[in-house]
């Protein structure tokens, strides 16, 4: 069928040829006719490759009608009145067809209203008021269609005809190029020259008709320059056609990349050279979160269909793998995007488990800081249950017994028994605040890391030098968490590094606070064992800090805490 | 001599109240929270406040805040700050610019009716209350080359003794020696520490406490 039409595209181009040269009015038959099958030839053969290329697309039809039509109207050339009628009819449509064939690029379909409105507007004047003006007797003895001979009604039916079709071209446009059109419908990089092409041949139409109906001088100059101009877009069409052709040459080169087993991280970049799209992303589907997901694992939402970006959804096997998220005009390209997304398969697969894996780590992370973090919110309240209950209440006592005391009078015996009660009160609350403290230590919540710090190395067992260098407050996590380094690598001294001395420092970058405590003991310290330090790693990789421990055999033990702080 | 007091728990507030009022105090101020206090300081311009550190809402420093308030707004009002803890950071951020008129005591004091009521009686007049267990945290606290060293046994109680605020009489009769004998020690440790004798005796707790610190 396809092959039938561009045969007789061929033949008939042939025929205008003859026709032309047969004529018996026509000056210069050779320059006519090799504008005419500049014309007819190029829209039929590029309308039939786009046919081919998407046989479900208006597009490729309307090019090819665009070149049947212009012969048709050649054939007002030919010197048999019936051919002469037939040609005068169809003799402003291919303009029309033109218009309509700019505005449906690329899908082949007008999608807003205002350009249905202006195509339809165009074939009224280019179908009914050409009717109109020759059965008023326009064109002269041989229309055979006249049924009154009205020469000035005629002609001002000419001039409404053209002129609003001169309007209607130059209208069509700003449509033509608006952003919202470029929005519903993005375009393939290719297709810019088109575009310009397409827009060229409205204004030299909209030219031609205004020289038409003023009667102009040059107007077949105007003609002769119009008709090469419209013969220019099948020629840029085809132009854009091969170098979409040049991107799947692109798609070898991908495929022996792929080959050479790149990793996750390669991915996006070999697409993106592929597709030629520098903006391309990935994201991997994750059944089990039933999340889209970046290679770092970290949830991604898909682009809305009017973002301006556009979504391929990879499937191997009948399961979703992955989506390219791409600029829309890609979408143009179904068989490229098809070739790369079939040709990705097993390296995606590789990319999905990798992010895979990497949101498990997130989602663990995330539980193992939640753990810590509910533990430490649940030994505040012990903490504040214990001050605000046991303690005050045995500070209470204490003053109770006091007060009993004094009337106790000389007993020598009760005062002995009521003395001993106290100091058992002194202990149960020096006890108490051992416990409290181990808890939590309330003057960090208050005061933050450098108070507390500085009451934690008063205590310590061993001379300390302390430097805090952190201004203002860090989150409580992070606080808590230097906190605990500081004060059980201090206890760790305390007991096993027959150390001498140790310095403790505590300083704060843009977006680090880094805690380190130095002793100069006997090293070799115990990190896995049960010891606490276990527990401290836990603490510092709940917040994706790091715990480093550096403790040679007779060399001083070194702890290095880096925790991340916005 | 008129007390102004800040204590959340009931219980303790009035064991406070009653203890101070058996000792012929004029409690003219008893308040659960930190606002209440500081519109009872302003309103009755008491001798001597006395604010427990953790007070609602959030328990964790309202009373060490209005207690710096106080010092700021109402010089003639002196701060003893009470706490469950021995926090040395907090002693220090108190006592940083003067120790004039300022203590801070473990709760547990309270229970020792008289060397408590001294300490009240001490702030309330001018003088200095740093809780023994403060002293001995920073005084315990291990030094490099350490100049304590130089000290004898009875001259380290007595830096302690300075330390907590008391005058040369106190420290006279807490180690029952003669006052002259206690001006003594005083002269003979600043000496060996290297500090500027000064004569009050609050000056003196902060120069104490600062070389403590380092």
């Amino acid at each position: 069928m396809l092959w039938a039409l561009a045969l007789t595209g061929v033949a008939v181009s042939a025929a205008a040829v003859a026709l032309a040269y047969a004529s018996d009015g026509l000056v210069d038959p050779g320059i006519r006719s090799a504008l005419l099958v500049w014309v007819v030839l190029p829209y039929v053969l590029a309308g039939l490759v786009a046919w081919w290329r998407r046989p479900e697309s208006r597009f490729g039809p309307l090019m090819v009608a665009v070149g049947f039509t212009i012969f048709l109207s050649g054939l007002q050339f030919s010197n048999a009145p019936l051919a002469y009628t037939f040609g005068m009819v169809f003799d402003i449509l291919p303009s029309v067809l033109f218009l309509h064939v700019c505005l449906a690029f690329p899908g082949g379909r007008l999608e807003l209203p205002e350009e249905r409105w202006l195509v339809g507007a165009g074939y009224f004047a280019a179908v009914v008021l050409q009717i109109v003006k020759m059965l008023l007797g326009a064109g002269g003895p041989d229309n055979l269609i006249a049924i009154v001979t009205e020469p000035a009604v005629a002609n001002t039916v000419e001039d409404v005809q053209l002129l609003s079709l001169a309007a209607i071209c130059l209208a069509g446009i700003p449509l033509l190029l608006s952003p919202r059109r470029a929005r519903t419908r993005p375009l393939p990089p290719w297709a810019r020259l088109l575009v310009d092409s397409f827009a060229l041949g409205l204004v030299s139409i909209a030219l031609l008709f205004v020289a038409g109906s003023f009667g102009w001088e040059s107007f077949q100059t105007i003609q002769r320059i119009a008709y090469i101009v419209i013969g220019l877009s099948p020629v840029a069409f085809a132009i854009g056609l091969l170098s979409a052709r040049l991107a799947r040459a692109n798609l070898g080169d991908l495929l022996v990349e792929l080959h050479a087993d790149p990793t996750p991280e390669e991915l996006p970049g070999l697409f993106a050279r592929a597709l030629r799209d520098p903006t391309l992303e990935l994201a991997y589907w994750l059944p089990e979160f039933e999340t889209w997901a970046d290679l770092e694992g970290n949830p991604v939402e898909l682009p809305d269909a009017d973002s301006g970006r556009a979504t391929t959804l990879i499937e191997r096997d009948g399961t979703r793998l992955a989506a390219l998220v791409h600029t829309g005009s890609l979408t143009d390209e179904r068989e490229l995007l098809d070739a790369v997304s079939a040709a990705a398969g097993i390296a995606l697969e590789n990319g999905r488990l990798h992010a895979d894996l990497r949101a498990r780590l997130l989602e663990l992370r995330g539980s193992r800081q939640r753990v810590v973090e509910a533990g430490q919110e649940e030994r505040k309240r012990l903490e504040r249950n214990l001050h605000d209950g046991a303690q005050q209440r045995l500070v209470a006592l204490s003053l109770d017994l006091r007060m009993l005391e004094k009337r106790l009078g000389d007993d020598p015996e009760a005062r002995a028994l009521v003395d001993q009660a106290r100091s058992e009160i002194a202990m149960s609350l020096d006890e108490l605040r051992d416990i409290a403290r181990g808890l939590h230590p309330a003057v960090l919540t208050g005061y933050g890391l450098g108070v507390a710090l500085e009451s934690l190395v008063a205590r310590a067992p061993l001379p300390v030098t302390l430097t805090v260098t952190v201004d203002g407050r860090l989150d409580e996590p992070v606080e808590v968490a230097a906190y605990y380094v500081v004060s059980e690598s201090l206890a760790n001294i305390g007991k096993h590094a027959q150390a001498s001395t140790a310095t403790v420092t505590a300083v704060r970058s843009d977006d680090e606070l880094v805690v380190e405590i130095v002793d100069d003991g006997v090293g070799g310290a115990d990190t896995e064992g049960g010891s606490g330090l276990r527990g401290l790693a836990d603490r510092v990789e709940a917040l994706d800090g790091r715990l480093r421990v550096w403790t040679p055999r007779g060399g001083g033990t070194r702890v290095r805490a880096e925790l991340p702080c916005a | 001599m008129r007390v102004a007091i800040a204590e959340d728990s009931v219980l303790l507030r009035e064991g406070l109240a009653r203890l101070l009022e058996d000792a012929d105090f004029d409690v003219v101020g008893s308040s659960a929270d930190a606002d209440d206090l500081l519109l009872k300081v302003r309103s009755y311009v008491p001798d001597v406040a006395i604010v427990a550190i953790r007070l609602p809402p959030t328990h964790t420093d309202e009373g060490l805040r209005a207690a710096l308030e106080i010092r700021e707004q109402h010089p003639g009002v002196a701060v003893l700050v009470l706490s469950q803890y021995v926090e040395v950071g907090l002693a220090l951020e108190l006592l940083a610019d003067s120790a004039e008129g300022v203590g801070y005591l473990l709760k547990d004091r309270i229970g020792d009716v008289d060397d408590f009521l001294g300490a009240v009686r001490r702030v309330a007049g001018g003088g200095s209350a740093v809780d023994p267990k403060i002293v001995s945290a920073l005084i315990g606290r291990q030094r490099d080359d350490d100049p304590l060293a130089s000290l004898t046994a009875r001259e380290r109680e007595v830096l302690e003794l300075m330390a907590t605020g008391s005058s040369n009489q106190g420290i006279a009769d807490a180690l029952v020696i003669t006052l002259r004998s206690a001006e003594k020690y005083v002269s003979s440790i600043f000496g060996k520490l290297g500090l500027p004798s000064t004569g009050s005796e609050s000056r003196r707790v902060l120069a104490v406490l600062t070389f403590l610190r380092t």
